[in-house]
């Protein structure tokens, strides 16, 4: 599968790359310097989710704005940021990227397409659509089968990857999810919420790479009270009366 | 008036001495009057069942109770119950309205950031 490059259309001004970063110090440069030489026309926010190290002074050196969390809210906390920023600044679409180096920007012309064209309100980069060579760990893998198969009997949608970190979201669900959004990682649950307010979700196939540096979000402690807690949000997203 | 044991005295003093220790931190600002509704309450009622065997033995026979001691943890549970409960509920707020405040926080000195550098530049 060949990289697309992010097309012909002038984003400057309307697609910023909200880019949580805890602890990036290592990986950040090179993210940014990728994302600046593949897609040069949109614009960049870290938010600095209260790093102890020097994600923050890392970012400024490479002349991005940084918006810092006092304490460590989570990614889910760090993109409600990201879209309130992305929001009075009145940015069209939010683009969620991880600062480890996993997403590839060359795909994010792939990514923005559907919310572009307004085909979807939310367009998630997925290793699964098509055979991209990912493969994750096997405990991984059975939650990702498993909440897939949750998301598929709520929505009546099939979302192979509800854990991407790469998603593409309009204006329209920033100003939702600015107010109202799960505090750790937004997979399952967020999608089935969105879903019941009405909002359209789509899948595109992209390739994904190890992680360059840091530490995943996936620690053991969080491995067995991710999957009751995921569990309980997504039922409680599916029966909560949307807003 | 005639008590069914020495632990329904003790019960019942302990009670009220908790009363009055609830009551003093609220004078000394540690503990602020809402959360004290449901301490007063408790001790109030466990102070009455303590002093009072008649209402003791009503209610031990009302609710079916094997014997009026259990009638006393039952409801002392109940309010450890209904405490816990309350307290999770509150920190829930607490931790989603700390999580706004970070939020807010971290926008309004990025701002300040931003205005004080435009002007470093102007000036």
């Amino acid at each position: 599968m060949n990289p697309p490059s992010p097309g012909p259309h002038d984003l400057k001004g309307r697609v910023l790359i909200i880019i949580p970063a805890h602890n990036e110090e290592e990986s950040l440069p090179g993210t940014l310097a990728e994302v600046r030489a593949k897609a040069p026309t949109v614009d960049i926010l870290i938010v600095n989710d209260g790093s102890r190290d020097d994600t923050a002074k890392v970012a400024r050196a490479a002349g991005v704005p940084v918006v810092t969390h006092p304490v460590n809210l989570g990614v889910g906390g760090a993109l409600q940021t990201g879209f309130r920023y992305a929001m009075e600044r009145g940015y069209e679409i939010g683009v969620q990227l991880d600062a480890d180096g996993q997403h590839d920007p060359a795909y994010l012309g792939v990514l923005l397409e559907p919310v572009l064209a307004g085909k979807a309100d939310v367009s998630i980069g997925s290793r699964y659509v098509e055979q991209t060579g990912y493969r994750a760990p096997l405990n991984r893998r059975l939650g990702m089968v498993f909440f897939s198969g949750i998301v598929h009997l709520a929505l009546k949608q099939r979302i192979t990857d509800t854990t991407s970190g790469f998603r593409a979201y309009n204006r329209a669900v920033m100003a939702v999810c600015q107010h109202d959004f799960p505090k750790d990682f937004p997979d399952a649950p967020l999608l089935i919420a969105l879903a019941r307010r009405g909002f359209r979700l789509t899948e595109v196939a992209v390739v994904m790479r190890e992680r360059q540096a840091g530490q995943s979000f996936y620690t053991l402690g969080k491995q067995l009270y991710y999957p009751y807690k995921n569990l309980l949000a997504s039922l409680m997203a599916f029966i909560r009366r949307p807003i | 008036m005639a008590f069914l044991s020495r632990t329904q005295i003790f019960v019942a003093v302990g009670a009220v001495m908790l009363a009055l220790y609830v009551l003093d931190l609220v004078r000394r600002r540690r503990l602020s009057e809402e959360y004290s509704l449901l301490w007063v309450i408790a001790t109030a009622v466990i102070a009455i069942l303590g002093f009072s065997t008649p209402i003791l033995l009503w209610i031990t026979h009302l609710l079916g109770m094997l014997g009026a001691a259990s009638t006393v943890f039952a409801f002392g549970l109940a309010f450890a119950v209904a405490m816990l409960l309350y307290l999770s509920i509150k920190l829930s707020r607490l931790g989603f309205e700390n999580h706004m405040l970070s939020r807010d926080l971290a926008l309004l000195r990025h701002e300040l950031e931003e205005m004080r550098d435009q002007r470093k530049g102007t000036s």
